[in-house]
């Protein structure tokens, strides 16, 4: 085969050194926003002095084994991998398709051979949310005003503060969706301090028990007695420590949710980092954003969320949501026992029958269902939109959480320990 | 691991491993067939050598991976089942203490002289598998592995990535093991939660994809050694069929074999519908998916596995 259109930074059989390949390649997936250490790019250095890539297949594999550490990060790895060897490596692949976009080693051929390197196609999502500026999100949460950027107010953050201390009362009552822009900042800095706690259950774990009724700790009981020349003079008992439940909060990102979404991801925040819960939003697709959310500066959490879920104000596909945590989460033991939460206004474009199977479904795993739906306040509301009356019948326990007065009741729900008041109003 | 000396596997082991191609010819002798993906993974875990985090569906293979590797590598597996709230009690040692107590009885009976150092000796010692995997003493290092990680502590996972790290164990009272063939370490994951950042840098990965239906058909072919070529082949093909069915519980490798062992033992040789009614136990085993799957009807899972 002869020489491929573009300057091959990586062609093989010109023997260019496993170490510069490595580095290479590892810089251009940490460019596309994959997280590549520089001890990644030696161990791939050092993986490639032991399977030649000799074709690209195997230079295929090798590069994925290293340099990828989750399945959700194949498809960009593969974008990579394609961008930066396809075509240079093994020349049959490109068959001399003249219309074929320009591969990405042609590109910079007239270029220094650098040049595609120094542009930033997607920098890493750790800068604080002013930065972000034309974000394509349609909605990205905004974040709260006066973190030290130029606005107006000298000392935004601790005024905000002092004013929730005026307007308290008649702030607790408002709906989300009333708020102005002000106002919603002063809500999510309350929001995200709302402490959500669990029921508990028994864990593996154990700890010593006053109670003689308790089993017998024979692994203490031996410690102790070696204080006394191994005669066990006290027996020791032991209980299982209660730890609490899971928390697990899907939300409902969707059009029709926006209002109050901007205030529900700060609760999510708050009990991401506070009660470490595991944190979802759907509205089209299911999105896991505990790790987005788990850093302690708000803005950065919001941004960094707004940045993952691709799909906020959508419509809203509840059923394949729900089917979809079950399926990738759920089952795999992180609704097993656990308190599950969902955000939703119950408006879906789903079938209402497939909403029902999959409730039923999840109803199997979780300990509790609660479903906070802000429409609930509404004059002479029932649920009779077709995906929330389907949803219903398996839930414990049905909340608006519309305002901040509404959040306690958010907490008692998740809060109360009995699954027997089965939430069992048939609607239709 | 990446331990500080040692880059690159034992002599023995490399002799043992030349190559991806050879790999994978020892890990079919022990009937494991591995596609190049996973081949080439698990020779860079052993040659490099790093742990590697193993993921995929239930069923495609994670466990029996490491179990093959050990058989090639002819040297013992330590397996590792994480739960939530193990400890080093139950994954690295504990000391015997019913065994001392007695151990104390028999000197004071016996009128014999007993020092500490006597009741803290390697023969009270219980030694769960870390510790088996790090004391291993060759030729070639063991094949540790700790199954379904995520389902232990986050505390749990750093210290166990800690340990194996250094490739040594201090008892206090024994002093310091050190291992001198630094375990094959294999790692699962169900994904239930997030894996510390600190491991998945240090492991290498690799996802394992479901097989396609010749792949199934060869591997039931050899762990049912009476099955004709033909039934494996139809019956791979009808459950790659099902797995298309928004089931439940998809039916896996485990399923086929399952169901090919069946056919067997009921002197099928071909596949018919009536067949598939009769058997649908042993592919479908939920309710739900019982009657998705019976809807679609045998004609249409037969037709699938001839067409």
């Amino acid at each position: 085969m002869g020489t491929v259109p573009g300057a091959p930074r990586f062609d093989i059989r010109q023997g260019v050194e496993a170490a510069a390949l490595a580095v290479g390649f590892a810089t251009a997936l940490r460019r596309a926003g994959l997280a590549t250490s520089p001890d990644r790019a030696a161990r791939l250095a050092e993986a490639l002095r032991f399977v030649p890539p000799d074709s690209r297949e195997r230079l295929y594999w090798v590069c994925r084994v290293v340099c990828v550490s989750g399945r959700e990060q194949l498809p960009l790895f593969e974008a990579v991998f394609s961008a930066v060897f396809d075509g240079l490596i093994d020349p049959a692949e490109y068959r001399g398709d003249r219309n074929a976009p320009p591969m990405a080693g042609s590109e910079s051929h007239s270029a220094p051979p650098n040049a595609e390197l120094r542009t930033r196609p997607a920098a890493p999502d750790t800068r604080p949310f002013g930065e972000v500026e034309n974000s394509p999100k349609p909605y990205p949460p905004e974040p709260l005003h006066g973190r030290g950027d130029s606005d107006d107010r000298p000392a935004p953050e601790r005024d905000a503060i002092l004013m929730m201390a005026s307007t308290d009362e008649q702030l607790h009552d408002m709906s989300f969706a009333e708020l102005g822009p002000d106002e919603i900042a002063q809500m999510r800095f309350l929001v995200r301090q709302i402490v959500l706690c669990t029921p508990l259950r028994r864990s593996r774990r154990t700890s010593r028990s006053p109670n003689n009724r308790d089993r017998l700790d024979i692994r203490r009981t031996a410690r102790a007695a070696q204080r006394t020349g191994g005669d066990a003079a006290r027996l020791v008992y032991a209980r299982r420590r209660p730890r609490p439940r899971r928390l697990v909060l899907l939300c409902d990102v969707s059009g029709s949710m926006e209002p109050f979404t901007r205030v529900f991801l700060s609760l999510l925040q708050g009990a991401v980092s506070g009660a470490e819960a595991e944190a979802f939003v759907f509205s089209t697709r299911l999105t896991r954003l505990t790790r987005q959310l788990a850093v302690r500066d708000p803005d950065q959490a919001l941004a960094r969320a707004a940045a993952s879920a691709s799909d906020w104000a959508g419509g809203t596909r509840l059923a394949e949501s729900i089917r979809g945590f079950v399926d990738d989460f759920g089952r795999r033991g992180l609704a097993r026992g656990a308190v599950v939460v969902v955000f939703s206004d119950g408006w879906a474009q789903d079938d209402p029958a497939l909403v029902d199977a999959q409730m039923a479904r999840l109803r199997r795993l979780a300990y509790r269902i609660v479903w906070v739906n802000p429409r609930k306040v509404a004059r002479g509301y029932q649920p009779l939109v077709g995906g929330m009356a389907a949803a219903l019948p398996y839930c414990d326990a049905f909340v608006s959480g519309h305002s901040y007065a509404a959040m306690a009741e958010v907490a008692a729900a998740i809060q109360a320990d009995h699954t027997s008041a089965r939430f069992n109003q048939r609607t239709r | 691991m990446s331990g500080p000396a040692r880059v690159g596997a034992e002599d023995d082991v490399s002799r043992l491993v030349p190559d991806i191609a050879s790999l994978q010819e020892t890990l079919a002798a022990g009937d494991y067939l591995a596609d190049v993906g996973l081949a080439t993974a698990l020779f860079l875990a052993v040659r490099l050598p790093q742990p590697i985090l193993l993921e995929g569906e239930p069923g495609v293979g994670k466990t029996e991976a490491a179990k093959a590797l050990a058989l090639a590598l002819d040297t013992p597996l330590f397996r590792l089942q994480c739960y939530e709230g193990i400890d080093a009690g139950e994954a690295l040692y504990e000391w015997n203490y019913p065994r001392q107590m007695l151990g104390i009885r028999l000197a004071e009976v016996r009128d014999t002289h007993l020092e500490e150092t006597d009741l803290f000796g390697p023969e009270y010692l219980l030694r769960r598998p870390l510790l088996q995997a790090i004391e291993h003493h060759g030729p070639r290092p063991a094949v540790l592995l700790l199954d379904e990680i995520d389902r232990a502590d986050a505390e749990f996972e750093a210290f166990t990535f800690e340990l194996l790290a250094e490739a040594a164990v201090t008892i206090p009272e024994l002093g310091t093991v050190r291992a001198a063939h630094p375990p094959i370490v294999i790692l699962t994951s169900n994904r239930t939660r997030d894996l510390h950042d600190a491991l998945t840098r240090r492991c290498l990965y690799h996802w394992i994809d479901y097989p396609g239906p010749a792949r199934i058909a060869e591997i039931v072919r050899r762990r049912v050694p009476s099955s004709a070529e033909p039934i494996a082949l139809e019956a791979a093909s009808a459950i790659t069929k099902l797995r298309s069915l928004d089931l439940v519980n998809p039916p896996g490798i485990a399923e086929a074999i399952d169901w090919v062992s069946a056919l067997t033992v009921l002197g099928v040789d071909r596949l018919d519908a009536r067949t598939v009614d009769r058997t649908w136990g042993s592919v479908v085993k939920n309710r739900d998916d019982l009657d998705v799957a019976v809807a679609r009807g045998a004609d249409w899972l037969v037709g699938a596995a001839h067409g």
